[in-house]
């Protein structure tokens, strides 16, 4: 790959695009989260960049502000090629964030957030001058004519008056470039109410005037209705570039998903049974916590039932709390007919429901201790006789299910962190299994982060369990994984539920039609 | 000022109108004076534990920073056990002992990563037995009159601790509300991953807090031993807990972030009204120490209520 | 087994796959090479050390301090800390010299139930009111000097009749400290317990990853307050073994113990992030502390730098089991 000789801006056309992307990759340990993408960020424009959970959006991003180092591929600003080792880097190139979950410290004032690390004449001998911190920042929240007062404290302001003073931060990069910034929108729209999203996309068209804009979201319409070009990412590469004006959100999506429909391996047996014949396993009525309201659901014996919904839907949290660890306000769950305890965790494995937590490292597995005692951890009778631990009954059941479920592992005795993902994860599912008494499982986005193969392996045991009549409730990682592993899907949208489809193995949705319930 | 905050404020309203209602001693002008006497100490030791407490740390080391400053101070003033008689300087060596002292808990938590409350233990530690090698077996009573005025001295009829006590409320004051340090210390609290992500190297300002607590916790300690007369390994026997007790129920929370040095005093003075009345009607002084525990149990409690949920990691 | 081979292999690959590094294994057997060092070195430096009498004296005096502290080890196990025993000793011992005299042989039973509650009480405390441990326990502390200075009028209480303790200060077979007897009793009993028993896989789940633990089901507030009442329950037998050796009790009487007790338990090996570790590796840890103290007098440097020895040795102690991957903000 040639290196530009001529940096610096030039006129016209001709000039180089403010930000390139060239082949980036970056492989964590058994995913492959970026795989050669290609990108371009012209000046003064609004780019929109989609993908699924999964297609490498956010790693992408973190990359642009070093946050990430990619194992390779390069990236260019403004013609030169350079290496981002921080967000400081980044900066000083001219490219800025504002994240998704926030960058601001709550208890300092706007004005401080604004010039946080760049105070410049703000403080002199280490002294705050007020005045001109305030007037500091009030040139930057001038520039996208906000009205927040500065000197007010930063949790004092709702979340969209928040995100005005990220934007101004963000802006201060403009006076160490000298040139057209790049600024990175990562779902900006994700928590913000429909009024607050139109002043959001005025607050953006105003920026293309000084700057060139990486407008990221999930919801298509929004991207295409402020875009002028988006780039959809793909299993970690660009799969195409759209222009809006000529282009509606259905193709876009097609784009998203790939043309191709949810794989039928994830059947396995296809001869699973028409579950809604039967009497529910699980009844769910009027159950409201925090993230949710009033969600009826059912799920029959050997059915497995997926969840889907954008971020903020709140099926997360009525994943944790159908095991007691998220607390509910209201409604009655049954498990076979009887009154389900959803007080802890604890009454909930009692009770004969296992969990997969989203986030295994932390929340799944206790990762310095034996794939035994991680795999009898829940069920700690199965090694036991009486209240004493029996070491060759542990040996036989948990040598059993290693066996069972083809886990690799030099030994029951290896440390769970030392497996690979799909292994690790397959000990945290046995944990449920090894007691022959759980009814329902409650899976948590059981495949994140697994390559492949490990991943048609979790699936293939999902079929076996439900075959054997355990009643599953998935939230899948991606729409294909819910269509394809689900009898039913149902839709949640705003801690409600919007719809519930169908989805027998041999009359599958399509993902475009659950895209429509869910936004 | 929301409700929240005043309620501290509100507490210490109450508990000096019950206090005067139920004794007249408790109401005369030189009973204002001598719990303001009384508090003295503390507010100067708890200004430098709430920087440490704003940080989201925790500090252990007033105890043992405070002994061996006041062996210090003592044997650097005009005293009863040696020819020294360095006067202000002596003073001024003790304080920038307790600092060093601090730096160090600072050095070890950021350099080493070990929690501030292990750090601050050991280094608490490190300063009593500096102290009891100091001491060598004899009390070094403190001759030195200027010293020995501190105590005695009043100015409009307040002792000169209570002036010096005022003065480093207010210095902590502007500290925390005018300087980087101080908003760094707030940030850092407040939200430390976001000031990575702005460039801001945080390990320096946390070592400066903790030195800057250890130069208050210094001194805390000459002014003990100007009170005492004497340089006392005990001298800094209780601040520790106490400290942390007046900062908590004045408002300034452990997660960090929250409330100041005005907070704390409140607290401060909180404890010691509530010390000087208990006294007063007739209440055994060694059952203050409990009365402290179980306030700040009470206090730790009722600010983490509000934030609590069910899934929450407590260590 | 065609599929799976080749996650296996990319699990090889993988950043987590490495064994425990040679640096891991020797922190793993720092405590015992420490006190083989330093036996070494004493015996060197005084061959009289060697003598039984010597000997069983070191051993003597570490028991009240192992029987403290190993209790305490199973909260930092679980990931706590308790610095509160050290008080409730003291406590236990003005408790215990006032109870001899009415209670006689039950008074030392009722002393170290009553610290066991007074530790378990902490423990709900600190589960139920989601209080940090070392803020619960420092306010216990607070509380339990200030109950014995109060029920013992701030002065030390003496025993006159102590039959019925004798068992915490004499000699088995003529020569072992029953003390020390005491205390390999109580550590062998704790470990066994937990040993053979599913505790050991919920204190150390509990410890490591207390958010996994309890969706694994795990009663998490159960095993931190049964910890809690444990370390209260030796803080109580303790003072039953230094009542038994100084004839009185007093309200401050242990209040020194604190930080020795805290070292033994970092020199021994547990981590104070929690889960790894051990009550036998609290023995060692003991056994070191009384040694260095020992050592220091034989050498002839004045008991003050012991303080210092302490304080570093708790820092250093923790910084080479710190589980580094847990404290990514340090606070």
């Amino acid at each position: 790959m040639s290196a530009r000789p001529e940096a610096g801006p030039q006129p016209g056309t001709s000039a180089p695009p403010v930000l390139e992307v060239r082949g980036l990759v970056k492989t964590y340990p058994g995913v492959t989260a970026l795989d050669g993408v290609d990108l371009q960020v012209r000046r003064n424009e609004v780019l929109g960049l989609a993908g699924e959970n999964g297609a490498g959006k956010s790693t992408l991003l973190k990359a642009l502000v070093g946050l990430v180092r990619p194992d390779a591929g390069e990236i260019h600003v403004r013609g030169e090629r350079v290496r981002l080792r921080s967000v400081e880097d980044a900066a000083d190139h001219g490219i800025g964030m504002v994240f998704q979950e926030q960058s601001l410290v709550p208890n300092l004032t706007a004005a401080e957030n604004i010039v946080l690390g760049s105070e410049g004449p703000g403080v002199r001998r280490g002294f705050y001058r007020w005045a001109t911190m305030r007037r500091l920042a009030q040139e930057q929240l001038d520039k996208i004519g906000s009205t927040i007062d500065p000197l007010a404290r930063t949790d004092s302001l709702t979340f969209a008056e928040r995100q005005m003073v990220e934007i101004a931060k963000v802006l201060r990069i403009e006076q160490r470039t000298h040139d057209t910034p790049v600024i990175i929108l990562d779902e900006p729209t994700s928590v913000l109410e429909p009024g607050e999203i139109e002043t959001l996309f005025e607050q953006v068209r105003r920026l293309r005037e000084f700057a060139s804009v990486i407008f990221v979201s999930h919801r298509l319409d929004e991207v295409l209705d402020v875009c002028d070009r988006v780039y959809v990412l793909r299993g970690g590469r660009a799969a195409g570039e759209i222009r809006p004006a000529d282009a509606e959100p259905g193709q876009l999506h097609r784009m998203m998903i790939g043309s191709t429909a949810p794989e039928d391996h994830y059947h396995g047996g296809a001869a699973a049974p028409p579950a809604t014949s039967r009497q529910p396993l699980l009844t769910v009525r009027g159950l409201t916590g925090t993230a949710f309201r009033d969600v009826d659901l059912d799920v029959g014996a050997g059915e497995i039932v997926a969840v889907v919904g954008v971020h903020g839907s709140g099926r997360e949290e009525l994943c944790k709390a159908l095991f007691g660890a998220v607390a509910t306000s209201a409604g009655e769950v049954a498990l076979d007919g009887r009154k389900l305890s959803l007080t802890s965790p604890r009454a909930a494995c009692a009770a004969g429901v296992g969990y997969v937590p989203a986030e295994r490292k932390t929340e799944g597995m206790v990762g310095p201790m034996s794939v035994a005692d991680n795999m009898t951890l829940a069920k700690q009778r199965v090694r036991c006789a009486g209240p004493v631990v029996v070491p060759k009954r542990q040996a036989d059941v948990v040598d059993s299910w290693i066996r069972r479920l083809s886990i690799r592992t030099p030994g029951r005795r290896t440390a769970i962190g030392r497996l690979s993902g799909g292994n690790q994860q397959k000990v945290v599912l046995a944990r449920w299994l090894v007691g022959g008494d759980v009814r329902l499982l409650l899976l948590d986005h059981p495949t994140r982060g697994l390559d492949v193969g490990a991943r048609s392996e979790v699936y293939r045991l999902m079929r076996e369990l439900a075959g054997n009549g355990v009643a599953t409730l998935l939230l899948a990682d991606s729409l294909e994984e819910a269509i394809g592993m689900a009898d039913r899907v149902v839709v949640m949208s705003d801690g409600r539920v919007v719809a519930e489809v169908p989805c027998p193995a041999d009359g599958k949705p399509s993902p475009l039609d659950l895209v429509k319930e869910m936004v | 000022m929301s409700i929240g905050a005043a309620g501290p404020l509100i507490a210490l309203a109450v508990v000096v109108v019950v206090f005067a209602a139920l004794n007249p001693q408790f109401r005369t002008l030189g009973n204002v004076a001598n719990i303001l006497d009384a508090a003295a100490v503390l507010a100067v030791v708890t200004c430098g534990t709430t920087f440490v407490l704003l940080l989201g740390s925790i500090d252990l080391s007033a105890a043992g920073v405070m002994a061996a400053s006041s062996l210090t101070v003592a044997l650097l003033v005009e005293n009863t056990r040696n020819d020294a008689d360095y006067g202000v300087l002596g003073i001024l060596v003790a304080v920038l002992l307790g600092a060093a002292l601090g730096g160090l808990s600072g050095l070890l938590l950021v350099l080493l990563k070990v929690p501030s409350f292990m750090t601050t233990l050991g280094v608490s530690a490190v300063g009593l037995g500096i102290a009891t090698l100091l001491f060598a077996g004899v009390q070094p009573g403190v001759v030195d009159a200027g010293l020995r005025g501190w105590a005695t001295g009043r100015f409009l009829g307040f002792t000169h601790l209570t002036w010096i006590a005022a003065a480093c409320v207010l210095v902590g004051w502007v500290v925390q509300r005018h300087t980087r340090l101080g908003r760094y210390a707030m940030a850092i609290g407040g939200a430390e991953e976001v000031l990575a992500l702005s460039g801001v190297r945080v390990a320096p300002y946390k070592v400066a807090v903790f030195t800057m607590a250890g130069a208050f916790y210094g001194l805390g300690a000459v002014m003990v031993t100007s009170q005492l007369g004497s340089g006392v390994v005990q001298a800094g026997a209780d601040y520790s807990f106490s400290a942390i007790t007046a900062a908590v129920v004045g408002g300034t929370l452990l997660v960090g972030g929250r409330g100041g040095v005005l907070h704390s005093t409140v607290g401060v003075l909180l404890l010691t009204v509530l010390a000087n009345g208990l006294v007063l009607v007739g209440v055994s002084p060694y059952v203050q120490g409990g009365v402290q525990g179980l306030i700040v149990v009470v206090a730790v409690a009722a600010a983490a209520a509000p934030l609590r949920h069910r899934n929450q990691v407590v260590k | 087994m065609s599929t799976p081979a080749s996650t296996a292999k990319r699990s090889g690959s993988a950043a987590v796959a490495a064994g425990p590094t040679a640096a891991e294994r020797l922190t793993s057997l720092m405590p015992v090479l420490a006190l083989a060092v330093l036996v070494v070195a004493l015996a060197a430096a005084d061959p009289d050390f060697l003598r039984r009498s010597s000997l069983m004296a070191v051993v003597d005096a570490a028991a009240p301090l192992a029987v403290l502290a190993a209790g305490a080890t199973l909260v930092v196990l679980c990931g706590g800390i308790d610095l509160s025993i050290a008080a409730l000793a003291s406590l236990s011992s003005v408790l215990l010299a006032l109870w001899l005299p009415g209670l006689d042989a039950l008074a030392w039973p009722a002393v170290v139930a009553v610290a066991a509650v007074a530790g378990a009480l902490q423990g709900a405390a600190h589960v139920f009111l989601r209080i940090p441990s070392f803020i619960v326990t420092l306010g216990g502390m607070s509380v339990f000097s200030s109950i014995a200075l109060v029920v013992s009028g701030a002065a030390t209480v003496p025993v006159v009749d102590d039959t019925s303790i004798r068992w915490g200060f004499s000699r088995v077979l003529g020569t072992v400290p029953s003390a020390a007897v005491v205390a390999v009793v109580v550590v062998a009993v704790l470990a066994l317990i937990v040993k053979v028993t599913p505790l050991d896989s919920s204190i150390k789940a509990t410890g490591y990853s207390e958010a996994a633990a309890r969706l694994a089901g795990i009663p998490v507030d159960l095993v931190k307050i049964g910890a809690f009442c444990v370390s209260g329950a030796c803080a109580g037998l303790a003072a039953v073994l230094l009542v038994a050796r100084t004839f009185s009790g007093g309200p401050t009487l242990a209040d020194s113990l604190l930080l020795p007790a805290v070292a033994a338990i970092v020199i021994g090996g547990t981590a104070i992030t929690g889960g790894h570790g051990g009550v036998w590796r609290t023995v060692v840890g003991a056994l070191v502390v009384t040694l260095l103290r020992v050592g220091l007098s034989i050498v002839g440097v004045s008991a003050a730098y012991e303080s210092i020895l302490y304080g570093a040795i708790i820092v250093v102690a923790v910084a080479l089991t710190l589980d580094r991957s847990k404290v990514l903000v340090v606070k």
